[in-house]
């Protein structure tokens, strides 16, 4: 029924999927929970690519980097909003407004219209969670000192009776409201306000040019994926700049929703709330796996199989206290000597736990280097050998490895 | 330098020294306490927060048994805010000895202590989770104490009477002149400056701290440290208490707290106090030790593991109560008197003990104190309630403003200093929104905490907030806590230091049990703050 199967709703997995569509194949994927693209930022990081490439068995250094090129600009196709430069790093905002990099990030959160600012208005939904204005201005203020920087406060009605109910609200409910009629309205009075205060200081003598050093800073609005709320921004001659939220996203969210959407224009079939059990394999090929969906098991069988299903956060790797666990396949894991290390935010031993692959993506034993499974590719986190959070690659080496396991079938 | 002058000083920040903070101060006398750290940061927190029966030592020691049973009674009448009356068992598996049983059940008996027989069926009803090879179940009066809670009502109940407290204030000298002590010399470790305070005399409860105080004044005193490990699973596993009913030893110990269960312990001799790290070999004995009773013990999520250090007197042994210089009170616990055995007068240190007698230790220590200075008074800490009554007007202003659950914690927490807190969520209700959701814990009760002057890191706001001690361990409340440290950044570290430093303190007791969910929450919390929010080494 099927050519493909994948495991995994994140970056790698939706990629390989969408990738696998175009090729013509048949494609189902399934994936047990939330992807696990809402706790990201939503902005793609590549790393230093050079260098970790040297890195022994990292995953950049199974392939070519104009593989990695390529990837890049296969995403950048796929969704058109997302900006970057080969080998250029772009800085955008943290959700407490320090600086960040990324090579592949949504056009409104790119920050370079700030360095040129005079004035900056952070704009602070009332009572928005996880969200702080004072903290936000105490560190755009290290890293913009010419800028002045003023926290314009608005109350949403919408939200007001959430706020004296002390119920908080939170970044999918900011970014909806944004995207209704009366969220496209309120957006636009803001705008406007903003504007007509601008034109007030630049009446009293400022001269002309002093106006476009005005930058506005929005908290989730994820414009570039909601073409209404885009179209508002782009009414107006005001620059505006986004910033990246606290998990749970809104970038990483409008992400999944844009590669889901995609995924499914192009045919395919998604499975939610569908868990892989477990894999029928003979002779060194996979020819089934279970799938456990509504109190259910089911057989499924396709040619051949991605594993997409995260490492240890993502619930692909199952530690126990006795045993580490790759939970599909049962594939052999590297697992590190030593497990941690005693400061916490460094690169953690147990961080390169995964499956090793060779050049194709199949799983390798890693005492003799034989292939496991001859129709099967492994992509993403569940991979060994490298860490996303201390070398900065998640975003590459998700995207890269989807994008060649589809390319390899 | 900065000059305090009190009749009596006391070292040490534990339930035993607050004990006798309070007892003297209710007493009249002036008093006046130094803690290196935190209150309750040593011991006092760091064990399983069981408050004993007595049942424990009923085979072997019946007068500590008798102590306890005492002390477990007194208590749950002064102190019910501090204390969860859920009862304990004990349980009879099948390998145990059947004579350990007998002799048992006679002891608790000779103490006082009320045992109940549970029929077989009715437990398992009542625990699921024991497994099948228990023969037999008791009942005995054991109960859940919060040490944080009950070192800090204590402290605030003896500034009420005149007493004051210093944390963060490091004792470096106990000064004596012509053979009698005259106070002691220090350092205030948040600014920096030197103090001195005068006192007639000088009561050294440092606990596993106590030899290094002695050593101060010259005197050697022979505490052995002795590490406690101990586990806390993210759930209340049992509703008792659970002990297993032999000759106590390692891992047989389960204590539910408010949304978790704490077990323990284990038992290693260590040099220091400051070896208080838990380690993996540790955590792993423990699982199977418990795994004799929970059989799949080692599937539940254990969300950090910590050690204590408890301070024994003298090589660990028993004391037959025949000390020739000192006077021994109690084989659990020793008062030195170093007037009686180095000629220092005025100096006197209490060592050994347990949690639940720290009321009686400090009635001893305060009735020596007393005697000294030539006053005739007499304790009332076991009849007088440890916190004022709470009016039920505030309990219904906490249940109006805030969800049932929240209000009820936090007025168990807060009791009559929650009229501030509750005062701030009225005037602005999104004050009252959660800022830790493992614990419960509201952002304006935080804010009060971050603004008191006893916090000075996200660590002290913890021990008296419960935030970050729930499932996430700090993951989403330690980013949530910034602004509130932001608006009062006089007194905090910068923001990024503060953060690493209180992330880099829980990752302390969550590295040994690195597994399962705990493990993927930890992966979560890395990728926040070493991914999205790009702190740490690069």
């Amino acid at each position: 029924m099927w050519d493909v199967i994948i495991v995994g709703a994140g970056l790698a997995g939706l990629v390989s999927g969408i990738r696998a569509l175009k090729r013509g194949k048949r494609v189902l994927l399934i994936t047990e929970g939330i992807s696990s693209l809402v706790y990201a930022s939503g902005a793609l990081d590549f790393g230093d690519i050079a260098a970790l490439q040297k890195q022994v068995k990292h995953p950049y250094s199974i392939f070519s980097e104009e593989v990695i090129h390529q990837a890049f600009d296969y995403l950048k196709e796929l969704c058109p909003s997302y900006q970057g430069v080969w080998g250029q790093e772009q800085a955008m905002l943290t959700s407490v407004g320090t600086l960040t990099m990324a090579g592949l990030l949504p056009s409104r959160l790119q920050a370079w219209p700030l360095s040129g600012a005079r004035r900056i208005i952070l704009v602070a939904p009332a009572g928005l969670k996880d969200f702080f204005p004072e903290i936000i201005k105490v560190n755009l203020e290290k890293s913009y000192p010419l800028a002045l920087i003023d926290i314009k406060t608005v109350r949403i009605e919408r939200f007001e009776p959430w706020i004296s109910a002390g119920k908080s609200i939170d970044v999918g409910n900011m970014t909806r409201f944004w995207q209704t009629d009366e969220g496209l309205k309120t957006l636009h009075k803001i705008l406007s306000e903003i504007k007509s205060n601008r034109v007030l200081s630049a009446g009293s003598g400022t001269c002309g040019t002093a106006v476009d050093k005005t930058v506005v800073i929005f908290p989730s609005l994820t414009a570039e994926l909601a073409g209404s709320v885009e179209k508002i921004l782009a009414q107006t001659t005001l620059s505006v700049v986004e910033m990246t939220s606290f998990p749970p996203t809104a970038h990483g969210q409008a992400l999944y929703e844009t590669l889901k959407s995609h995924f499914r224009c192009s045919g395919g079939e998604i499975w939610l709330g569908s868990r892989a059990v477990r894999a029928e394999c003979f002779k060194g090929v996979c020819r089934r796996i279970i799938v456990g969906s509504k109190g259910k098991e089911c057989g499924l069988e396709a040619e051949s199989f991605i594993l997409a299903s995260g490492g240890i956060f993502g619930g692909g790797i199952r530690v126990t206290p006795h045993t580490v666990r790759e939970t599909v396949f049962g594939l052999p894991l590297f697992i590190p000597q030593n497990w941690t290390q005693a400061e916490f935010l460094v690169k953690q031993p147990y961080a390169q736990t995964g499956v090793e692959v060779d050049e194709e993506l199949r799983p390798l034993d890693p005492l003799n280097g034989r292939v496991m499974l001859e129709n099967l590719k492994v992509v993403g986190r569940t991979l060994a050998h490298w860490d996303p959070w201390t070398e900065h690659c998640g975003g590459g080496v998700s995207l890269t490895t989807g994008y060649l396991a589809a390319g390899l079938l | 330098m900065i000059k305090y002058v009190a009749q009596v000083v006391i070292i040490g920040g534990g339930a035993t020294g607050v004990g006798i903070l309070r007892d003297l101060s209710m007493r009249g006398i002036s008093a006046m306490l130094f803690e290196q750290g935190d209150l309750a940061q040593g011991t006092s927190s760091r064990f399983h927060g069981l408050l004993h029966s007595g049942a424990r030592y009923a085979a072997k020691d019946p007068i500590s048994a008798a102590e306890c049973a005492a002390e477990n009674a007194i208590l749950k009448q002064v102190a019910p805010m501090c204390i969860r009356d859920i009862g304990g068992w004990f349980i009879q598996g099948a390998d145990d000895d059947p004579e350990y049983v007998k002799t048992w059940l006679e002891g608790c008996r000779q103490a006082g202590i009320t045992v109940k027989e549970i029929p077989l069926a009715q437990a398992w009803a009542q625990e699921p989770l024991l497994g099948d090879k228990v023969v037999k179940v008791f009942e005995v009066p054991d109960a859940a104490v919060d040490g944080f809670k009950l070192v800090w009502a204590n402290a605030k109940a003896a500034v009420r009477y005149g007493g004051s407290y210093k944390t963060y204030h490091r004792v470096e000298q106990v000064c004596q002149e012509n053979d009698r002590v005259t106070g002691v010399t220090g350092l205030n470790l948040i600014t920096n400056e030197k103090f001195t305070a005068r006192s007639q005399i000088v009561v050294n409860a440092a606990g596993a701290w106590a030899g290094q105080i002695a050593a101060t004044a010259g005197v050697s005193l022979d505490v052995i440290c002795d590490k406690g490990t101990l586990l806390a699973f993210n759930q209340r596993l049992f509703k008792k208490i659970i002990n297993r009913l032999r000759s106590p030893g390692d891992g047989d110990i389960f204590v539910p707290h408010e949304t978790i269960t704490i077990f323990g312990t284990t038992a290693k001799l260590v040099e220091s106090p400051q070896e208080n790290q838990p380690t993996v070999d540790e955590v792993k004995n423990l699982l199977d030790l418990g795994a004799e009773l929970v059989p799949d013990l080692a599937e539940y999520r254990v969300i950090r593991a910590f050690a204590g250090v408890r301070p024994l007197y003298g090589s660990g042994k028993e004391h037959n109560g025949e000390g020739e210089e000192g006077r021994e009170v109690s084989r659990n616990f020793a008062l030195v008197y170093h007037e009686a055995k180095e000629g220092i007068k005025g100096f006197v240190s209490i060592v050994g003990g347990k949690f639940t007698t720290y009321r009686l230790m400090a009635e001893k220590v305060s009735d020596w104190v007393v005697a000294k200075l030539g006053i005739s008074t007499t304790s009332r800490t076991a009849k007088e309630s440890l916190c004022p009554p709470v009016s039920q007007a505030l309990y219904d202003k906490a249940l109006a403003l805030l969800p049932c659950g929240v209000a009820t914690k936090m007025m168990e927490r807060l009791g009559d200093e929650a009229g501030p807190v509750l005062e701030q969520i009225e005037q602005d209700p999104s004050k009252g929104r959660l800022l830790c959701e493992c614990e419960m814990v509201s952002l304006a009760e935080i804010q009060k905490t971050v603004m008191d002057e006893d916090a000075h890191n996200l660590a002290d706001v913890r021990r008296k907030t419960r935030l970050g001690m729930g499932t996430c361990q700090g993951a989403f409340c330690t980013y949530r806590a910034l602004p509130l440290m932001q608006a009062e950044k006089v007194k905090y570290d910068l923001l990024q230091q503060e953060l690493e430093g209180f992330l880099n303190q829980r990752w302390k007791g969550i590295r040994p049990v690195l597994w399962g969910d705990q493990l993927r929450e930890t992966e979560l919390t890395r990728g926040i703050y070493a991914g999205l929010l790009n702190l740490g080494g690069n």
